[in-house]
């Protein structure tokens, strides 16, 4: 029971970094329908951006940590703009492969810029928060899976409140649901379309850091694997829905940490592609998606 | 007789020339050839599924790793047991099994790709290129895992058996299947699939046979460049066919227009001496490949060498 | 008497809980040109949709010439005698017109990829076959000029007619054409109606036609049927149709009494 109790803290932390990678999948997929390959190595540069802010801000400290996570969702966000602006929006009436095709060049180009600004061998990541293993009931974990969960559930709050409440909010709703017909209603799409990047991005930024605090070894190309993980949690909550990518993601977490508590581990990377093919064929809608019936 | 096979005969009568002179020519450019051919062989046979077919698969590489696995497993397990343990290099026994193990190599690659075909029956676009990524995923997973294969270490000592023949031969008879299949009354029904599935099916096309053949067939290709490229480079390793290797041959495919057969020879040319004249500069390599492929999206969709459409073919995802 | 060329008993199509066509009766007999209309959201094109195997019936059935079509793929019922138009053109945007007549004339051949690679004698004489009667449509229907055009340079009427042809090729019983005449202007339709009785009379064809342009189905229609809200409200010929109070009232609504039908 300790062991089942120590795994789901594990796979809950593992599966808030996917949530928060899978929402800017989903909200980019929603105005654009297309996976955006590069963001997994934007989430990559959050992390970067993450090491060399920490020498700046007071190391190991709340006040530290939080700053760091908040610049790094700067910095993406930025980086997000700026690649939806010059690599995406002149594609914006081309058919959706050239986008994709358009996005992986994105992708391959931060990984090797990565390289050779930040090196190909991987970086040891400061301890940016304050670092304590806590002992519960039996249950081992270390402070930063708890500040994982905390930002993360933070994080998801003030995007509901962003895209539930907020006039920018209910624009991105609608021009996910029909872009000709908020069009029509006066939105500006390439503003709306930005904004999704912008927060996506953030998102993306803040969960390279937090996954860096976990994990505390990164390089250029940390991004590809939880990147593809997090866009198939997107997929499996239902692309396109919000609460779906946070479903997706924490389900993915929980069931991967499974796996790799057990006989099978060195198959954890498989599972999830094993649940993306099983998914896509027999429920492509995912859990919380509607299914989209083309018309004739 | 029909001109295409007169055409394969001609390739095949050049490949059996060059290797007639091999021993007079630099083993380095030699080297290059083979890698030419290779990269022709993969991105012809993905041209028929992404460009033709318009079916974007992004787990090739997977398919070679099956391909080479299979093959590697004929010449290295079976072949002692067969032709004993140090044949005549280039005698007919040694041939006899290099063309066996190529032919099971590329069978094994088929059933598989006959496997993921079957899904893309039911996706489309950007969908299925995730299932076929995840597949090619699932492939390296499993490969690790099996230590009978040699698990993440995987397989060396491969015989040395690819040559510029077996090389040129087999990019010959790759251009030669898919021209064939897609230059007639009968292939103008992959187009059809790409440019649309329900069209296709009111003019009496069967569009989940059309992809069938198409995934099949590419996939055959594919394995057969993995067994050549095994028996190339000697050693095997599951991550030697990840994500990455896929995108290379896309980018071949998408430089060279997709549909578009001459120009993805051309790119494939390109793309495998590209880094040989890029050795000083080696660590912007990957660098200038990303750029290409954005420079190309935005400037030239219909790719470098497409000179006859002014719109690009690109399917409709 | 022989079984009717094509007959819905009581077929049903549903989306969740909008039903989009409810226990619809149709029959066609064997050479007959029949019109289905009914305001916008009637339910036509799903029946289309429905007899072409794209939509399966929730209940009821469809039979083609006595055999049930249930479960048959699309491209199995093109094969078994039924083609159609659609109404927002579906052409193969890069494919030249002659390849559209081409690929279609392909459906009465055996080839697979084995003939396609082997190129024996028999597969090249039967490739110059396909291509020469798709010339000769090209030619019967004025398209010969465009023989070589990728679709969609083509001009958005003969974008229309090479529809129609593309249907002709994979020579069916029963055409079914999806408003054939939108987008046209009054002289093209002109020219459509005549096409539409042309391709009637010469193919031996049986046609069953959606269509919005009143002129063009009171035009060429023997009997018309009408569809609104997926129910069939009226069948008969189109002077009773032009006549009757429930199609004029689901056309504009309750106390319009004449005036719908007379230009």
């Amino acid at each position: 029971m300790t062991e089942f109790l120590q795994q789901l803290v594990n796979g809950l932390s593992l599966g808030a970094i996917y949530a928060l990678l899978a929402l800017g999948y989903t909200m980019v997929y929603g105005v654009l329908r297309f996976i955006n390959f590069a963001h997994s190595d934007v989430f990559m540069v959050g992390a970067f951006a993450g090491l060399y802010l920490a020498p700046i801000v007071p190391s190991g400290s709340i006040l530290g940590g939080i700053l760091v996570v908040l610049g790094a969702m700067m910095v993406c966000a930025l980086l997000g703009a700026l690649i939806e602006r010059f690599a995406y929006r002149p594609l914006r009436s081309a058919p959706t492969l050239n986008v994709l095709i358009t996005a992986i060049g994105v992708s391959l180009l931060l990984q090797s810029a990565g390289q050779l600004s930040f090196g190909a061998a991987p970086r040891a990541f400061p301890a940016v928060f304050p670092a304590r293993a806590l002992s519960i009931g039996g249950l081992d974990f270390s402070s930063n899976q708890v500040v994982v969960l905390l930002v993360a559930l933070i994080l998801a709050v003030a995007l509901r409140f962003v895209v539930f409440r907020t006039k920018m909010g209910s624009a991105l709703r609608a021009v996910s649901q029909n872009p000709r017909a908020a069009r029509l209603m006066g939105i500006n799409n390439d503003v709306v379309i930005r904004f999704a990047f912008l927060l996506g991005s953030g998102l993306a930024g803040a969960g390279g850091v937090l996954y860096a605090t976990n994990y505390p070894s990164i390089d250029p190309f940390m991004g590809v694997l939880p990147g593809l993980k997090a866009f198939i949690a997107a997929i499996l909550g239902g692309i396109g829905s919000i609460p779906g990518a946070a479903l997706g993601g924490l389900l993915l977490g929980l069931v991967e940490t499974f796996v790799s508590g057990s006989e099978y581990s060195t198959y954890k990377d498989a599972i999830a592609f094993a649940l993306l093919i099983l998914f896509l064929i027999f429920r492509p809608a995912g859990i919380l998606g509607k299914t989209r019936v083309e018309k004739v | 007789m029909p001109k295409p096979l007169l055409s394969l005969l001609l390739a095949l009568c050049g490949a059996w020339l060059v290797s007639a002179f091999s021993a007079h020519l630099d083993p380095y450019y030699l080297d290059v050839l083979i890698g030419v051919g290779i990269n022709i062989v993969l991105a012809v046979s993905l041209n028929l599924i992404a460009g033709h077919t318009g079916q974007f698969s992004l787990g090739h590489a997977g398919f070679m790793a099956i391909g080479a696995y299979a093959a590697t497993a004929v010449s290295l397990f079976l072949g002692p047991l067969l032709i004993g343990d140090f044949p005549t290099p280039g005698g007919l026994a040694e041939s006899t099994l290099f063309f066996a193990a190529l032919v099971a190599g590329g069978a094994a690659a088929a059933v598989a790709g006959l496997f993921v075909g079957i899904p893309s029956l039911r996706l489309r676009g950007d969908y299925l290129a995730l299932v076929t990524l995840g597949f090619g995923e699932i492939i390296r997973v499993l490969l690790q895992n099996f230590e009978l294969l040699g698990g993440a270490l995987g397989l060396n000592g491969i015989p040395p058996y690819t040559t510029p023949f077996w090389v040129i031969a087999a990019a010959a008879l790759t251009v030669f299947v898919v021209g064939c299949l897609v230059n007639s009354t009968y292939g103008l029904g992959f187009r059809a699939v790409r440019d649309d599935e329900i069209a296709a099916a009111a003019a009496g096309l069967n569009p989940s046979r059309y992809k069938v053949v198409a995934f099949t067939v590419g996939t055959f290709f594919a394995g057969i460049a993995g067994a050549l490229f095994g028996h190339f480079k000697l050693t095997i390793t599951p991550a030697g066919f990840d994500f990455t290797r896929s995108i290379e041959i896309v980018v071949i495919v998408i430089l060279g227009g997709l549909g578009n057969t001459l120009g993805v020879i051309l790119a494939a040319v390109l793309l495998t001496l590209l880094p040989e004249f890029l050795r000083p500069v080696a660590e912007y390599r990957l660098v200038l490949y990303a750029a290409l492929l954005i420079a190309i999206m935005l400037l030239r969709p219909q790719g470098l060498f497409n000179f006859s459409v002014r719109r690009p073919a690109a399917p409709r995802v | 008497m022989s079984a009717p060329l094509l007959q819905l008993t009581q077929a049903t199509v549903r989306f969740g809980g909008l039903t989009a066509v409810d226990a619809l009766d149709l029959t066609l007999q064997e050479g007959e040109l029949v019109g289905l209309i009914g305001p916008n959201g009637a339910g036509k094109t799903t029946a289309f949709n429905l007899i072409t195997g794209l939509y399966s019936p929730a209940s009821g059935s469809v039979a083609f010439s006595g055999r049930p079509l249930a479960g048959l793929a699309p491209h199995r019922i093109v094969a078994a005698g039924i083609a159609r138009t659609f109404q927002n053109i579906r052409l193969f945007g890069s494919l030249s017109v002659l390849d559209h007549v081409r690929a279609a004339g392909n459906l009465h051949r055996t080839a697979s990829p084995l003939h396609a690679l082997l190129r024996l004698r028999t597969f090249r004489e039967s490739e110059a076959a396909v291509t020469a009667r798709a010339d000769e449509l090209l030619a019967l229907f004025n398209l010969s000029c465009f023989r070589n055009t990728p679709a969609r340079s083509l001009p958005y009427g003969e974008q229309r007619r090479l529809e129609i042809v593309r249907a002709l090729a994979t020579r069916p019983r029963l055409l079914l054409l999806d408003e054939p005449a939108a987008g046209l202007n009054p002289q093209e339709k002109i020219e459509l109606v005549a096409l539409i009785q042309r391709v009637h009379r010469e193919f031996n064809l049986t046609i069953l036609l959606v269509e919005h342009s009143m002129r063009v189905v009171m035009g060429v229609c023997q009997r018309i049927a009408v569809l609104d809200h997926g129910k069939k409200i009226a069948e008969g010929s189109p002077e009773a149709i032009r006549q009757n109070p429930a199609v004029i009232e689901a056309y504009l609504g309750p106390d319009h009494a004449t005036g719908l039908f007379h230009h």
